[in-house]
């Protein structure tokens, strides 16, 4: 069987006396898009967190292609091939999108303090070989024209799509996205669906995203997991999950399916008389 | 109206209460002499005890015509009668606030009370300047009057200047339409342009050789003093200004440097005498060592713990340097004279040959900084600067990139410690105090954070202009605050790095990357 690109076991991870992330196993297949929703405060970017190294769960275990990561700093865990995106967005604010692009490919290239002095040949080819990576990249997200505006004087949308080039720039196997429509208007929300669509079909990448847009999550994800104060309570393909009532309650409350079965009965009394 | 009123009303009140600032300090009678030797004026007239009082009257109108410029606000062009009124509030309440703390010193000055026990700058002398050797309402008086008459010029001369300036962009407007034209027709070929910038560079150099020569050897000295600060400037630039860590006791690169240089070739107190390049190339590695052993326990923390801890190591080093304990290593307070000066074809180093070779470091430093800072590492010290967590998880090693960026400016302090210690022929304890850290932490900032051309503009005004201004010399803490605060107006970013602070304290609390999440919830 091939291995999946993320399998957590039991991850736990508490502030204090909360638990925002309780005993969860996630399993992300190669090549998918993989959905996490929930309410606010359901544990899913705590979950983000722990998988690209910003925080080291307290129990459990993350397998990334099998390899143990729990524990890896955040730097050595991109250098295996995890990028993210934030859910409020973390650009180098004062660096060009271009600079912002280029720092991502870091990881990726290996010239030495002392080159960069002396300009010898292998960092003239890579820096150049970098240069035009990052432009494809803007190209790819439609920044060609922002390349030299510093990236906090980007428009709000931009920005978005500039995080995105950034965590694309390191080339990795698994993208992580927080939110990344959210705020956006419905041309741009359908701009970055047609975009994750494409990362994975033609680019061959993983994505595992985190969406409050149940449109986008509905039409692009292949498996979709529910968290609920920091419990998986539901997981399966989009129209399982619609149908699934804890889900429904989760998200609408427990009075819910109260509510619902008075109204039908209501319906059905209204259509006896 | 009533707005004009209100910027005038203001503008006056700051303006006086910074003038009587200064009256308090005495900074007005130095700055009426500074006025005297820049107009060749006398400074002491045939009687002895009374000062020209021209020189003070010349500061007064400066004054006030600041006062009248403040009034109309940047950018803003207000109608003729409105600028009328916000010169006159602005004068009047000026003259009228300054004139009163004149009339009351002045009043008690006549009744025999000696401001001296409170402000060792108000004395008989002093005073009787301001008061310009007449009666206290007399004096009141004419400040009333100046402040008035050159604030009401300062504000009609500000909306001419703007009235100027947008005549000025219209001219431009066509030029560049010109230009626009000129450049469609291939007019500035790219050859042109580079022919043009190496001729300009070779002049520059030729000027820049000639310069020590013929300006004698006091320019020499204190130019060399700024070309020093502009080296340990750009070390510390890496530090602060590229990886963005508040490091405040840089003075201790620069002090391991200086000694160990004049330690290894002074005849006393240890006789070593090894050759001076050599002992050039150790000083800087001395001082890289320095930082190894500093940066690898502190470089975790961040922010404010992080300038707090470096603080303190400035200071412990320079009184390691004079403690009892170390005193015959270091030769204690006394410090380390006839350190050694490199030969020159048969000759010791002369001024302009140390001139010489601090002109060129510093170029080789700038050329060093710049390389660096547009290259992969240059943009991995940036990114931790303006987010270090985002930075890491980008892939940058931080920890590797911050202590890295450590031991460059350390290098850079202490090459210059050498050179300091060696051009000076000696080197104590004192010289390396926490006002070096503080001067060159203030070059760094002035230049604004990470920019080069800023550096050597800082360094000049710093170091080069309290020279040459000796009287202001005793004012250099006040122009250092002044221009701090003028920057937190004019350019706050460019201070210190406000989100790498305030994160910080979260993050040496909370284990690795806790405060994530404090940004997060939004
Ligand atoms: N560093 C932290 N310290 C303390 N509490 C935290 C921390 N990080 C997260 N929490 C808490 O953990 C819970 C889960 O937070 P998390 O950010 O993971 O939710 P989320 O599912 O991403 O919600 P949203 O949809 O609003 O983004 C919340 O109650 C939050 O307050
Ligand atoms: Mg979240």
């Amino acid at each position: 069987m091939k291995l999946p690109v993320i399998e957590t076991q039991n991850v736990t991870m508490s502030f204090g006396g909360l638990t925002a992330v309780d005993r969860v196993d996630l399993v992300v297949p190669e090549q998918s898009i993989s959905s996490i929703i929930g309410p606010n405060g359901a544990g899913k970017t705590t979950l983000f967190n722990c998988v690209s190294g910003f925080y080291v769960p307290i129990e459990g275990e993350i397998n990334f292609f099998g390899k143990k990561i729990k524990g890896l700093p955040t730097h050595k865990i991109c250098e295996l091939g995890i990028s993210r995106t934030y859910q409020n967005i973390r650009l180098f604010n004062k660096m060009t999108s271009l600079e912002n692009v280029l720092v991502g490919q870091h990881p990726r290239m290996n010239s030495m303090w002392v080159e960069s002095i002396l300009r010898n040949k292998h960092y003239r080819q890579q820096e150049s070989q970098a240069l035009q990576y990052a432009y494809e990249l803007l190209d790819f997200l439609g920044l060609s024209d922002l390349a030299d505006i510093p990236a906090f004087n980007l428009p709000y949308g931009a920005q978005r799509r500039l995080e995105i080039a950034r965590a694309l720039a390191s080339q990795p196997k698994l993208l992580l996205l927080d939110e990344p429509t959210a705020g956006m208007n419905q041309q741009e929300t359908a701009e970055m669906t047609s975009l994750i669509r494409i990362l994975r079909d033609e680019r061959k990448m993983t994505v595992l995203l985190i969406e409050h847009d149940m449109r986008v999550v509905m039409d692009i994800s292949d498996i979709i997991t529910v968290l609920d104060h920091g419990q998986k309570i539901a997981e399966g393909k989009p129209a399982e999950i619609q149908s699934d009532q804890r889900v429904i309650e989760a998200y609408l409350g427990p009075g819910v399916d109260e509510i619902t079965k008075k109204f039908n009965r209501k319906k059905t009394n209204n259509a006896k008389s | 109206m009533i707005t004009a009123i209100k910027d005038g009303l203001r503008a006056g009140l700051i303006t006086a209460i910074i003038f009587t600032f200064l009256i308090l300090i005495g900074f007005t009678s130095v700055a009426a002499n500074i006025i005297g030797d820049i107009l060749g004026n006398p400074q002491v007239l045939n009687n002895e005890t009374r000062l020209p009082v021209g020189n003070l009257l010349i500061f007064i109108a400066l004054v006030g015509l600041f006062t009248g410029l403040v009034t109309l606000k940047k950018g803003s062009n207000p109608p003729w009668t409105d600028v009328l009124f916000r010169g006159l509030t602005g004068g009047i309440l000026a003259g009228l606030i300054v004139g009163t703390v004149i009339y009351i010193v002045g009043s008690f000055h006549m009744e025999g009370v000696d401001f001296r026990a409170y402000l060792p700058n108000l004395g008989a002398s002093q005073l009787g300047y301001l008061l310009f050797y007449s009666t206290p309402i007399a004096a009141s008086k004419t400040y009333l009057l100046y402040f008035t008459v050159f604030s009401l010029v300062g504000a009609l001369a500000r909306k001419t200047l703007t009235m100027l300036t947008g005549l000025r962009n219209k001219l431009k407007s066509i030029k560049s339409q010109i230009i626009d034209w000129s450049d469609k027709k291939n007019f500035h070929s790219l050859v042109g342009n580079q022919l043009f910038q190496a001729g300009l560079i070779i002049l520059v150099g030729i000027g820049l050789y000639f310069l020590p020569l013929v300006w004698g050897s006091y320019w020499n000295y204190i130019m060399g003093t700024v070309a020093i600060y502009i080296l340990l400037g750009l070390g510390l630039n890496i530090i602060v200004g590229f990886s963005g860590q508040l490091v405040l006791g840089y003075v201790a690169f620069f002090a391991t440097g200086a000694y160990t240089f004049a330690l290894l070739t002074a005849p006393e107190p240890h006789a070593v005498g090894l050759n001076l390049w050599v002992a050039v190339g150790l000083s800087t590695l001395v001082s890289i060592l320095t930082g190894l052993l500093l940066g690898l326990p502190i470089l975790r923390l961040r922010g404010d713990y992080l300038a707090i801890v470096t603080l303190g190591f400035g200071e412990i080093v320079r009184i390691l340097i004079r403690s009892d304990l170390l005193t015959p290593l270091t030769n204690g307070p006394k410090g380390v004279t006839n350190v050694g000066q490199p030969i020159w074809r048969g000759h010791v180093f002369s001024d302009v040959n140390y001139m010489h070779l601090l002109m060129l470091l510093v170029l080789a430093g700038l050329f060093i900084a710049k390389r660096l800072k547009d290259s992969r590492t240059g943009r991995a010290w940036i990114a931790i600067r303006e987010d270090q967590t985002v930075a890491q998880a980008t892939g940058v090693d931080t920890y590797k990139y911050k202590i890295l960026a450590l031991l460059l400016g350390a290098a850079f302090a202490g090459l210059s410690g050498a050179l300091f210690a060696s051009r000076n022929q000696f080197t104590g304890p004192e010289d390396f105090a926490l006002m070096v850290s503080v001067n060159v932490l203030c070059i760094v900032i002035i230049g604004g954070m990470g920019s080069l051309p800023g550096i050597i503009l800082g360094a000049f005004v710093l170091k080069g202009l309290p020279e040459l201004l000796r009287e202001l010399a005793d004012y250099r803490l006040l122009a250092f605050g002044a221009l701090l605060v003028v920057m937190m107006i004019v350019r706050p970013e460019g201070l210190w790095p406000g989100q790498n602070s305030k994160k910080g304290k979260m993050a040496t609390f909370s284990n690795s990357l806790g405060e994530d999440n404090l940004e997060e919830k939004v």
